[in-house]
């Protein structure tokens, strides 16, 4: 298990204070943020390329903040790898098995199957300058793995490259992992990718720990507007009053005018400031004629649509409420874009579901 | 005449100046002076003195610039700004402002005890190292520098990170990957040492058979009328000179691991 507790680090040009951090032992772990927040200078204190001002790191219970890179058994594949140009794919791969003094005879079946997994059989004998950028992300990655590292981190690894290629270590990772259960440390600002392949994600903005949680919960439930901009979420209003429905099970807010009805939750008070979340994919645009489910008919707005975008793997419709009240963003998939018929103008009724809303406090 | 047979034209015309310059030095060669000089005892000693000498001096600068270059490349200290400006100092100041210093410095309780009690400089042939190991140092320094700079920290950080000590991390990833520049840096400085006048004249003296080394006799033969023999030793540093060039270039061609 890692563990860091108050890591605070000092450079000319960046401060880092008071970061913690969890993860367990095979545990998938992505360190989500913008770029420039500072995350690969956490990786590179993990790493022990940088000494902290204060606090500390625990990897398998054992204290490093002061023990130097090769001491620590974390391996790094930074975003530009750095394979070794002078040594060919199987010298780089052994490196650390070498360097650490560790008998190559007890590494060599799992080497092998790492070898087989990666499908680099043919390229042990060259040289990196003449590896393609997925083979060299395939070496970096099995180099870093060869001599079982207690935590390997992963710089940016699916940044720059094509998408087949990105699939392909994608897919790769993934069956690297659930194959050898390594704990790994990735740092991305995309959250697709830490969607695709995390376990747990830590958001961190601006220079803080916004949010820890399983994808799930950051993508469904994120907590605070940070989060859910960085994510990328689009309809996000402001709430101007919060009442109670005559069920007194129900919040009614107010939002631009139109009320909207959410479960009420313990967790959240009135008087509070909050701001509203629609999720695009979760609105439904209702076919005229067609009966409308009981639990959908809380959240039903008429309006237009006021333009739309085939985004390629769905269509995403601007849709405004009767008397230009709010404007949101729908995502559509294609097939049903092609069903509803839809055009600039056309009036049509959206329905909300439960999923459809995500509150946040301000 | 357009813009670009103007700037070919400089050009060609900077290559005519050396060439000729070269060229008039074989009105010289030949005639009975000319060989009594290749055979003279204090042209060979000259030319023995300024290659060993160059040897040894080179050596030293690079035993000490080689872990300085790669400290003022590698890491972040106080004072690392003042010491890259000192390590200029030899390539403005004037070689004789340096040999001079060095003379002084001698005559200071603190450089009398040194003559004393361990090695004398001042007119002998350790002058002449130290003289051209002034000279050479800095330069050393600044170009390993470069070639160590060229090299991303973060092959060094990944070797660590994969158990390797800062040694061996040295001596297997970063010297492997900058012995060409590094092998670069030490010709050139060593070609420097063996052209290296002012501060050797000024410290150890200009003494035949002792510590003339050949720019000095150059400047001998010159002061004494003896043509034939400042040609042959410019001829020397010609070849030294040109070979030096070439090996530099040679080294750098290519690239090894395809």
């Amino acid at each position: 298990m890692i563990k860091i507790e108050g890591l605070t680090i000092r450079l000319k040009t960046f401060e880092l204070s008071d970061f913690d951090l969890a993860i367990e032992k095979g545990e998938f772990h992505f360190l989500l943020g913008p770029t420039g927040s500072g995350k690969t200078l956490i990786l590179e204190s993990i790493v022990g390329l940088h000494r902290p001002r204060k606090g500390k790191i625990w990897i398998d219970g054992k204290e490093v903040q002061g023990l130097p890179p090769e001491k620590r058994e974390v391996s790094y594949v930074p975003q530009d790898l750095a394979l070794f140009p002078h040594l060919n794919v199987w010298e780089n791969i052994i490196y650390g098995i070498k360097a650490r003094g560790l008998p190559l005879k007890d590494y060599e079946s799992y080497i092998g199957d790492l070898i087989s997994i990666t499908k680099i059989e043919a390229l042990l004998e060259r040289y990196p300058a003449r590896l393609s950028g997925g083979e060299k992300k395939r070496v970096a990655l099995l180099r870093a793995l060869a001599s079982k590292p207690k935590l390997l981190i992963l710089d940016e690894p699916l940044t720059g490259l094509d998408p087949s290629i990105k699939f392909e270590i994608q897919q790769l990772l993934k069956t690297l992992h659930s194959s050898f259960q390594p704990t790994i440390l990735c740092v991305s600002h995309d959250f697709e990718e830490a969607y695709l392949l995390a376990d747990r994600i830590t958001v961190f903005i601006d220079g803080k720990v916004q949010q820890v949680g399983t994808k799930e919960e950051i993508f469904l439930k994120p907590s605070s507007n940070k989060v859910a901009q960085f994510l990328g979420w689009k309809n996000l209003y402001p709430v101007s009053s919060v009442a109670k429905d005559s069920d007194q099970r129900r919040w009614l807010l107010s939002v631009n005018g139109l009320l909207f009805s959410v479960p009420m939750t313990p967790d959240r008070r009135e008087g509070e400031k909050w701001n509203l979340f629609i999720r695009p994919e979760e609105v439904m645009i209702l076919r005229e004629g067609k009966p409308v489910k009981e639990s959908l008919k809380r959240n039903i707005f008429e309006g237009e649509i006021v333009d739309f975008m085939d985004r390629g793997r769905y269509h995403l419709v601007r849709f405004q409420s009767q008397g230009g009240n709010l404007l949101f963003e729908i995502h559509i998939p294609n097939y049903a874009f092609r069903n509803l018929d839809l055009w600039k103008g056309k009036k049509v009724r959206v329905a909300l579901r439960e999923e459809s809303f995500w509150i946040i406090r301000h | 005449m357009g813009f670009r047979h103007t700037l070919m034209g400089a050009a060609l015309f900077i290559f005519l100046f050396y060439v000729g310059l070269i060229l008039s030095l074989f009105y010289f060669i030949g005639g009975k002076g000319f060989w009594n000089a290749w055979v003279n005892p204090y042209t060979l000693y000259s030319i023995r003195l300024s290659l060993v000498a160059a040897t040894i001096s080179t050596f030293l600068a690079i035993l000490i610039a080689l872990p300085s270059a790669y400290a003022l490349s590698r890491f972040e200290f106080t004072g690392k700004n003042i010491i890259d400006t000192i390590l200029e100092i030899p390539m403005i100041l004037s070689p004789i402002a340096l040999g001079a210093a060095f003379l002084i410095f001698f005559n200071t309780p603190m450089g009398k005890l040194i003559q004393e009690k361990g090695i004398y400089f001042v007119f002998e042939i350790p002058g002449v190292i130290l003289a051209q190991f002034a000279t050479v140092a800095g330069l050393a320094t600044r170009l390993m520098k470069a070639s160590l700079d060229e090299i991303s920290p973060r092959y060094e950080a990944v070797a660590r990170s994969l158990g390797s000590s800062p040694w061996k991390t040295f001596y297997r990833i970063t010297l492997p990957l900058s012995y060409k520049g590094l092998l670069a840096s030490g010709i050139l400085s060593w070609a420097k040492a063996v052209g290296e006048f002012g501060a050797t004249v000024t410290l150890a003296g200009a003494m035949p058979g002792k510590t003339e080394t050949m720019p000095i006799a150059i400047f001998s033969a010159l002061a004494s009328a003896n043509i034939e023999k400042a040609v042959i030793l410019i001829f020397i540093l010609l070849l030294i000179g040109i070979g030096t060039l070439y090996s530099v270039r040679l080294i750098g061609k290519g690239y090894r691991y395809d």
